[in-house]
């Protein structure tokens, strides 16, 4: 997002403060995306759609308290939204589902060979299973919604070097496991 | 016993199963009525904090005036007492 982008936030930001209703130029633009974050990790449209309006409501009715910290504002929107779907968890005491397309797994992964077979997949699938929950939702952030370190550790309310750790962590234990590396670009 | 569910879905996410949810006006309505229920909850917060203080006054000046009646009760005794003797 660039410097100009941020700035023109901040003032629909300011003018939301003053009159909900101008919020509703951001609710547009990211409905979508905390939708599917949101559905993502509870694979139920109509709990997503519920958690997804909760997390607007909780974001218009603690504007006030929003301070600017160099991320979108869409960050503290999946933080929210984040904090949401964890509470939902908390209530329901289920266990936390990740919901990965499988075109966009097949994608971020560059196999060591070329045969990338259904076994190898489910063997994946179990393997992520047994992952501590903190460590996907860090996989999640990076390669589902393609954010940056900074925006991840603002999320999950973590420093930065934890959010690297718990991802280099993951991608080293996968390497291990599987001799598969997954694509991304490490200068983000 | 695995930690998380995960779950392989074969089609991509599209904006098309969200749209059903997509209602700012709603948003904006919960928003007003939660800013109304905050608003009665700080009225009735402050109004409850007000009579506690004034309670405590009350309390309190009673107690001092109980106490000063007291007092006064047992020094006209005292001088009674020592008139007797004089």
């Amino acid at each position: 997002m660039t410097e100009g982008e941020l700035q023109q936030e901040r003032a629909i930001i300011e003018r939301s403060r003053k009159d909900p209703r101008a919020f509703g130029e951001l609710y547009e633009r990211y409905f979508e995306r905390i939708f599917n974050f949101i559905y993502r990790q509870t694979d139920d449209e109509e709990l997503a759609g519920d958690l997804c309006s909760q997390t607007f409501i909780n974001a218009l009715n603690g504007l006030s308290r929003f301070e600017f910290r160099g991320v979108p504002f869409s960050a503290w929107l999946y933080k929210i939204a984040s904090n949401e779907v964890n509470k939902h968890y908390r209530k329901s005491k289920g266990k936390q589902i990740f919901s990965l397309e499988e075109v966009r797994v097949k994608e971020l992964i560059e196999s060591s060979d070329l045969t990338w077979d259904e076994e190898q997949v489910q063997q994946l699938l179990q393997f992520m299973k047994d992952l501590p929950t903190d460590m996907l939702q860090v996989l999640e952030l990076r390669f589902f919604e393609d954010k940056d370190f900074r925006e991840i550790a603002f999320i999950l309310d973590i420093t930065e070097s934890g959010a690297k750790m718990r991802t280099y962590r993951a991608l080293d234990k996968l390497r291990r496991n599987f001799n598969i590396k997954v694509k991304y670009d490490e200068s983000k | 016993m695995s930690r998380n569910d995960i779950r392989l879905r074969r089609q991509r996410l599209s904006g098309s199963g969200s749209h059903r949810f997509r209602n700012y006006g709603d948003v904006l309505e919960r928003h007003e009525r939660d800013m109304k229920i905050k608003k009665i909850v700080k009225v009735f917060t402050y109004f409850a904090i007000i009579l506690i203080v004034v309670m405590l006054i009350i309390i309190v000046t009673r107690t001092g005036e109980r106490l000063d009646d007291d007092h006064k009760g047992t020094t006209s005794r005292m001088e009674k007492v020592f008139h007797k003797r004089t």
